[in-house]
């Protein structure tokens, strides 16, 4: 054991995301809760860059930092911010530590199994993984061989979790949406609790949201387009084009972006995103092979089979990018106007 | 003492899914459920990365380097690329499970008023 076997860093950073997550979940101020939250998101974000997790980093940083802490603002937005329990119920509270004293205990006595942190000859990264790693390049001519499996190696699984993003969309619309003009429910609560919008207020806010947002969705294309070269893809790209919109909806109005992308488009082009993977895969059935195995489009696409395999990546990620784009968007909107589509944050 | 730095790791991911475990059983507010739902998510992901990452290895983006080629590239040189791409599709996934839990709380507050759950249940039994 001459040299440490973890990475120093790494363990710093560990232990500031303990103290973050602790404290987040300490602070009575929801608010304060939700800003350390994204700070505690931020150096995960750290901690898979030093671990060579690029591309989860990229979208930890794109996801965790950004939207989610948006949606938390978002409701909070419509709901208030103090958390102060009327009665701690104290027993209860150290009842469920011990139980997840005892859990932690059990999980921790198979801690002598594990293999130890960075060991390239574990049974993880021995067994199955270095089929990918020497093969990618010969199956796709993709470098990045986190997007070529992703992709197409594992494409019904990325088929279905964009399904799920779509879906997770739909159920925040049934639970949330309400049509206001049919509404017969007036909630004047909401409307007086939070600060009234001022659209002469932030004049330098709303102008450089104005300069940024063009910017930001020309990093997102690339993103999407250059996912094949450099960490990125479909989901980090499609979550930065939906910063974007929300960007617009927070330093503006809702309705100001609602006149642009109304609901009706938003949905249509949530599902688009899905028909389009979908598609792509049909066209591989209609051309005489499996379900996603883009090698068989190889005369419909440019190149020989194994860039027929990158460009139907390609053609993939521009779907997934599509859906997590409008669903973000659907579900920032029905959160932070509480399912009435009027104003928002 | 030595395995505990080896595999320290393993430790905090124990620790940091049973805080998430604990704030999900334990606290009384609608939010701060869904941000230990979230922490609880974090450990996991963080086992996966953790176990597929190897000391002194490049990201998993085949370049030309010293010791390896493009096209037959040291396995031992590059971080496994599996348990990243499960835990890519969760963060997005987990997103959006966060976004259904804070619509529904959105939505419990609607009808009662308030995040706490003692006085959700307190208006449900009147």
């Amino acid at each position: 054991m001459a040299e440490l076997p973890i990475w120093q860093y790494d363990t710093l950073f560990l232990i500031l995301v303990l103290l973050f997550g602790i404290t987040a979940l300490a602070m009575q101020n929801l608010m304060a809760a939700a800003i350390v939250f994204g700070a505690y998101s931020f150096l995960m974000c750290l901690i898979w860059t030093t671990m060579g997790a690029v591309d989860v980093a990229f979208t930890e940083a794109a996801v965790g930092a950004g939207v989610s802490t948006v949606f938390i603002f978002a409701t909070i937005y419509n709901t208030g911010v103090c958390a102060k329990p009327k009665n701690p119920r104290l027993a209860f509270k150290l009842f469920a530590g011990l139980i997840c004293f005892v859990t932690g205990a059990f999980l921790l006595s198979a801690l002598s199994d594990f293999p130890n942190w960075g060991d390239p000859y574990s049974p993880v990264n021995s067994t199955i993984s270095p089929y990918y790693i020497e093969n990618t390049i010969r199956d796709t001519h993709v470098p990045n061989i986190v997007t070529t499996v992703l992709a197409d190696y594992r494409g019904f699984d990325t088929l279905l979790e964009t399904a799920v993003v779509f879906i997770a969309c739909i159920a925040i619309y049934s639970i949330l949406r309400v049509d206001a003009a049919k509404s017969k429910v007036v909630e004047p609560d909401i409307v007086t609790s939070p600060p009234a919008y001022d659209p002469t207020d932030s004049l330098i806010i709303r102008q450089a949201s104005r300069i940024m947002v063009p910017f930001m969705q020309i990093f997102a294309l690339y993103v999407i387009a250059h996912g094949h070269y450099s960490p990125g893809g479909g989901f980090q790209g499609g979550v930065i084009l939906g910063a974007s919109i929300i960007l617009l909806c927070i330093s503006f109005d809702l309705k100001y972006v609602l006149r642009q992308w109304t609901e009706k488009k938003i949905m249509i082009l949530t599902s688009l995103g899905v028909l389009i993977f979908a598609t792509v895969g049909l066209a591989c059935v209609i051309m005489g092979g499996e379900y996603l195995n883009y090698e068989v489009l190889d005369p419909i696409l440019p190149g020989d089979k194994a860039y027929a395999r990158s460009h139907a990546i390609l053609l993939v990620e521009i779907g997934v990018g599509i859906t997590v784009m409008f669903s973000m968007i659907g579900i920032y909107i029905n959160l932070a106007s509480n399912g009435r589509f009027d104003r928002g944050l | 003492m030595e395995e505990f730095i080896d595999k320290f790791n393993y430790v905090l991911v124990v620790i940091l899914m049973m805080t998430g475990l604990w704030s999900m059983l334990a606290q009384n507010n609608l939010i701060k459920k869904c941000i230990g739902m979230a922490i609880f998510q974090t450990g996991i992901i963080l086992f996966f990365i953790s176990i597929g990452a190897k000391n002194n290895a490049l990201i998993p983006i085949l370049t030309e380097t010293a010791n390896h080629t493009y096209n037959d590239p040291n396995v031992n040189e590059v971080t496994n690329p599996l348990t990243q791409i499960l835990m890519l599709t969760a963060i997005v996934v987990g997103v959006a499970t966060l976004g259904v839990g804070l619509a529904l709380a959105q939505k419990v507050h609607q009808q009662n008023d308030s995040f706490d759950e003692d006085e959700i249940l307190n208006n449900q039994t009147k």
